[in-house]
């Protein structure tokens, strides 16, 4: 894609809250995605919930077919960094991967490659676990980013956008970004759930790893522009109020589930999809910056609601709540901060910049990971975005640890991904060197336990 | 102490979070001494007698004893403000400064409550400390039918929790019309909001009455108007609906009524609605600038009343061209009333300050002790606050003013200002004011250090400027009573920013013209969009 192009997709994703419809079609730029808006919308939530049952069929059925299809690969590389709790490193190392898994990682020396395994031999290069991105509109389609029907919209989903193999998706793979947080825009409080899914795969059922993977909500800083404009009293006011509704909703089925009382409640196609949420089983990503909004955030999902809360673009002076944030971790409650685009923040008052991240981490911090909002910010720069956090004075080992462990770990997929060892799913990619230098480049992406990019036969960038 | 426990002390212990931020060295102050002697210093407690020269002592935050000689527990720490002045901290009856906009878009909205949006990191919190304010009441403006819950804060904390004096303590109202309403408008919507109410309540009676006999098993027996009555009883605090239930909490007396009338024809609605729902005994007038025109019925009505900051009103016939000026405070305190004067939040005027309109209002034969008790005690009162705070005696909160000078002298500073008995605010300490003052050049320092010649009288210049700043020559001009104060330093964009990051961030380079525009908007803005 040429550079001109990138751009017209960033104006996309742009328009949405601020463009006539009329306007966002004359200038969407892909005749494929322009086709597919003329379908009927599916709006009813059976059609949705039909949808989610096939894909999860779909799910179970190419997975069985991938252990069988997946090669066994043998990388031999100079370096792995394995991200792991006891940061460790490997060098001069060998990586194992089959069945869609790492089979096995060790030094050279330790580790037989078994025959019958495609050796692939980049002794220069560093193996790095594939780059986790929380919050990220490419796997969608960008003309389905935003849908102002409400102020909270709790019964959308971005599963109904992922649009398999568009030219976003590929940026992300030549990037190193493997698996990406789908999430819908922020032009109202609540713009519906959100979805896990990998950047590689043919059909919707091949990338998507979870849904709902979160629910989006947007404290401030963008909502405010609904209908004649609302302020923070109104807003944090409706958000509450919808995620206590629905927090009933949950917790008067828990009773009724565990036989606390016959009265069985009535079934609500909005609500229902938030009692993941409250059951913790996937958390919540929270556009939010500035001090008070980030302090709001804190204080109404992690603190009384006790949701798990991801603190996206956590910009400007929002890094002030860092005393407040630790707090609450001590008493249990799950806060992870995912910093960006914006890498640092200047204080006009005290005439200073400050760092972002820098200050997140330097006020103790310890969740701390980086988003682009791509494709605000290109997909393939998620790296250079944690490398300017490190200009600003973050460390970048911390860097490269917020783009894989920490960001999966927000999204509840650190089971599977964020880190290479044994037992995980082989998704890594290997780089010409340190990551968050910007003259590295990736050369091959495996995910699933296959090479979805390869360098040398169709180089991105 | 964890170290989560030391940076909450830290925010409770010095002076809130942007001092905590600007002020680096005061954060790791903790918890405020147990005990704290303000000793030498001449006191004005609004209440009783003036001091010339005594001693009070605070205990756990609280006063507890004042007096020419005050006996000191061997624990006490005692600290000398021998010539400087003790005021009660001044109080700040009615700002909406401190929330992110003044209004919402919405006419009746008596669900909202203040504590959404307020944000502890705003400038103004750190100013109203500068000048001595020790107790905010955030309402939301006057741009409204019926606005939400209010909340009395000091203006020190990380969080609005830490902050908070008094969480629930009105309801804002107008009879002053909305943008867009006209006055019909505006009492229509009001009557029909209370009369709704009525109606409401008498139906979830019926409801909560049907519920139960279903819940017993029994039939209803009764016609509805029977229901009605029998289910009032059963109407728990649960069942009323967001839209209702503060103006149930304000007809039951657990809020108070706080009526803005800016015109003086809007101040006999005002009564007349607080006097049919019930809410005469319990409501606080609010008063635009002619509010004097009014004063008749105001003074029938007895109710205290917050002044409006333009103190005198001008006004030219329209025939003759002659211009006619009241001093609006003497009307209202001739007539009896308790009334409170409010900074003015546009800032550049004097009236900026609390300390100057009660020194007009001396001027202008209003007795001291009453001027200074519109800065102190009678708002206090009128937040139900009169036994906490707005004066300084045995058993009230240790929120304490110390000024260099007699407090409605115009040259006089804030030196110390104590909030619950923590130090919250230190002149000395006060680093936006040092760079204020800081001669021109005076960045240039470390250069002409290094050149050698300057050594001696650099840091000699730097180490005058915080304290002494220039009250000489503050004084040539006659007409310009207010020194440059912190306030006035604040960059213009500053507030703008915490609403809109995106324009703030689009201007902040400079990029205004059409062609570049669009483009930075896309990139720069995208941030936060999407």
């Amino acid at each position: 894609m040429s550079r001109q192009q990138a751009t017209g997709h960033r104006q996309q994703a742009m328009g949405n809250g601020q463009l006539s419809r009329a306007r966002q079609e004359a200038s969407f730029p892909c005749p494929q995605a322009a086709g597919k808006r003329e379908e009927p919308r599916r709006r009813g939530t059976f059609a949705r919930r039909f949808t989610i049952a096939i894909a999860a069929v779909l799910c179970a059925c190419t997975s069985a077919l991938q252990a069988d299809d997946s090669p066994k690969l043998a990388f031999i590389v100079g370096k792995v960094l394995v991200m792991d709790k006891t940061d460790s490193v490997i060098n001069n190392a060998v990586v194992l991967v089959s069945g869609g898994m790492i089979e096995k990682v060790g030094k050279q020396s330790a580790v037989q490659v078994p025959s019958g395994y495609r050796r692939i031999e980049m002794p220069a290069c560093w193996i790095v676990p594939g780059f986790v991105d929380c919050h990220d509109h490419v796997v969608g389609s960008l003309s389905d980013l935003n849908d102002m029907v409400y102020l909270t919209n709790p019964g959308l989903s971005t599963l109904d956008t992922v649009e398999p193999h568009n030219s976003n998706i590929n940026r992300a793979v030549a990037g190193g970004v493997t698996t990406a947080l789908l999430i819908p825009g922020s032009g109202t409080n609540m713009s519906g759930f959100g979805t896990v899914s990998k950047t590689a795969g043919d059909s919707v059922a091949d990338m998507v790893v979870r849904s709902p993977g979160s629910i989006k909500i947007a404290q401030a800083g963008n909502p405010e522009r609904y209908w004649w404009g609302v302020g923070r009293m109104f807003m944090n006011f409706n958000t509450r109020q919808t995620l206590e509704k629905a927090k009933a909703y949950h917790e008067a089925w828990v009773k009724f589930e565990k036989g606390e009382t016959k009265e069985k409640p009535a079934f609500d196609p909005i609500f229902d999809g938030f009692r993941g949420l409250f059951a913790r089983t996937f958390p919540a990503s929270v556009h939010t910056q500035i001090y008070q909004v980030v302090l709001t955030t804190v204080d109404m999902l992690a603190r009384k609601l006790d949701i798990r809360t991801v603190l996206d673009h956590s910009e400007f002076d929002g890094w002030k709540v860092a005393p407040l944030i630790i707090e609450a971790m001590a008493k249990g409650h799950s806060i992870y901060t995912i910093q960006g685009p914006r890498a640092y923040h200047l204080d006009r008052t005290q005439r200073k910049i400050h760092g972002n991240a820098a200050r997140w981490w330097q006020a103790g911090n310890p969740l701390l990971g980086i988003n682009t909002d791509a494709p605000v910010v290109p997909q393939e720069q998620l790296p250079f975005q944690a490398a300017m956090g490190c200009y600003y004075g973050w460390i970048p080992y911390e860097g490269i640890k917020g783009l894989t462990r920490i960001p999966a770990e927000a999204l509840m997929v650190d089971k599977e991904v964020g880190t290479i060892e044994v037992g995980k799913q082989a998704e890594f990619c290997v780089w010409t060197g340190d990551p968050l230098d910007p003259r590295s480049s990736c050369e091959v992406t495996v995910i699933h336990g296959k090479i979805v990019y390869d360098a040398k036969l169709n180089r991105r960038f | 102490m964890t170290k989560l426990e030391i940076s909450r002390g830290a925010g409770r212990g010095a002076a809130g979070l942007l001092m905590l931020l600007v002020a680096c060295a005061a954060a790791r102050a903790g918890e405020p001494p147990a005990k704290v002697a303000l000793t030498g210093g001449r006191i004005i407690p609004v209440v009783g007698e003036e001091i010339a020269k005594g001693t009070l002592l605070i205990e756990h935050g609280k006063i507890t004893a004042i007096g020419e000689k005050v006996e000191l527990p061997h624990d006490a720490m005692e600290v000398d403000v021998s010539g400087k002045v003790l005021m009660p901290g001044l109080i700040n009856a009615h700002d909406w400064q401190g929330l992110d906009v003044p209004n919402e878009n919405a006419d009746v909205a008596p669900y909202l409550d203040v504590y959404d949006a307020i944000d502890p990191s705003r400038l103004f919190f750190e100013n109203s400390l500068r000048d001595g304010v020790t107790a905010i009441h955030i309402i939301q403006a006057n741009n409204c039918v019926i606005g939400g819950v209010t909340r009395v804060v000091r203006p020190i904390g990380l969080d609005v929790d830490e902050m908070t004096i008094k969480p629930r303590v009105g309801i804002k109202m107008s009879t002053t019309p909305k943008g867009g309403f006209d006055r019909m408008l505006q009492m229509a919507m009001l009557r029909e909001t209370f009369l709704e109410l009525g109606d409401y309540l008498e139906r979830l009676a019926e409801q909560r009455y049907e519920e139960e006999q279903k819940k017993a098993k029994k039939d209803v027996d009764v016609g509805p108007a029977e229901a009605r009555k029998l289910g009032k009883e059963l109407v728990r605090p649960e069942d009323y609906d967001d839209m209702h239930a503060n103006l149930v909490e304000l007809t039951g007396g657990r809020l108070d009524a706080w009526i803005y009338a800016g015109a003086a024809m809007d101040v006999g609605p005002a009564i007349k609605i607080a006097k049919d729902n019930g809410l005469l005994d319990r409501c606080v007038l609010v008063l635009g600038p002619d509010s004097f025109k009014a004063v008749a019925e105001l003074k029938a009505a007895g109710r205290p009343v917050v002044l409006d900051s333009t103190l005198d009103f001008r006004e030219r016939d329209a025939l003759t061209g002659e211009l006619a000026e009241t001093f609006v405070p003497k009307v209202i305190h001739d007539a009896g009333l308790t009334f409170a004067l409010l900074p003015n939040p546009d800032a550049s005027l004097a009236e900026r300050y609390q300390t100057y309109q009660a020194a007009r209002c001396v001027r202008e034969g209003i007795p001291r002790a009453k001027a200074l008790e519109a800065i102190t005690l009678n708002p206090a009162k009128m937040l139900g606050l009169g036994d906490a705070m707005g004066s300084l005696e045995a058993g009230k909160t240790a929120n304490i003013t110390v000024y260099s000078g007699d407090p409605l002298d115009f040259n006089s500073w804030v030196e110390l200002v104590y909030i619950d008995g923590i130090l919250a605010y230190d002149r000395a300490k006060d680093v936006r004011i040092r760079r204020l003052f800081q001669p021109p050049g005076a960045d240039e320092k470390p250069d002409e250090k290094k050149e050698g010649a300057k050594d001696e009288k650099a840091p000699a210049a730097d180490e005058t400027k915080p304290g002494d700043k220039p009250k000489e020559e503050s004084k040539p001009e006659v007409d310009a009573p207010a020194p440059p104060k912190p306030e006035e330093k604040t960059p213009p964009g500053e507030d703008e920013k915490k609403d809109k990051p995106k324009e703030q961030d689009r201007t902040s380079r400079g990029d205004r013209d059409g062609g570049n525009r669009k483009k930075d908007a896309t990139r720069s803005g995208g941030g936060s969009d999407a």
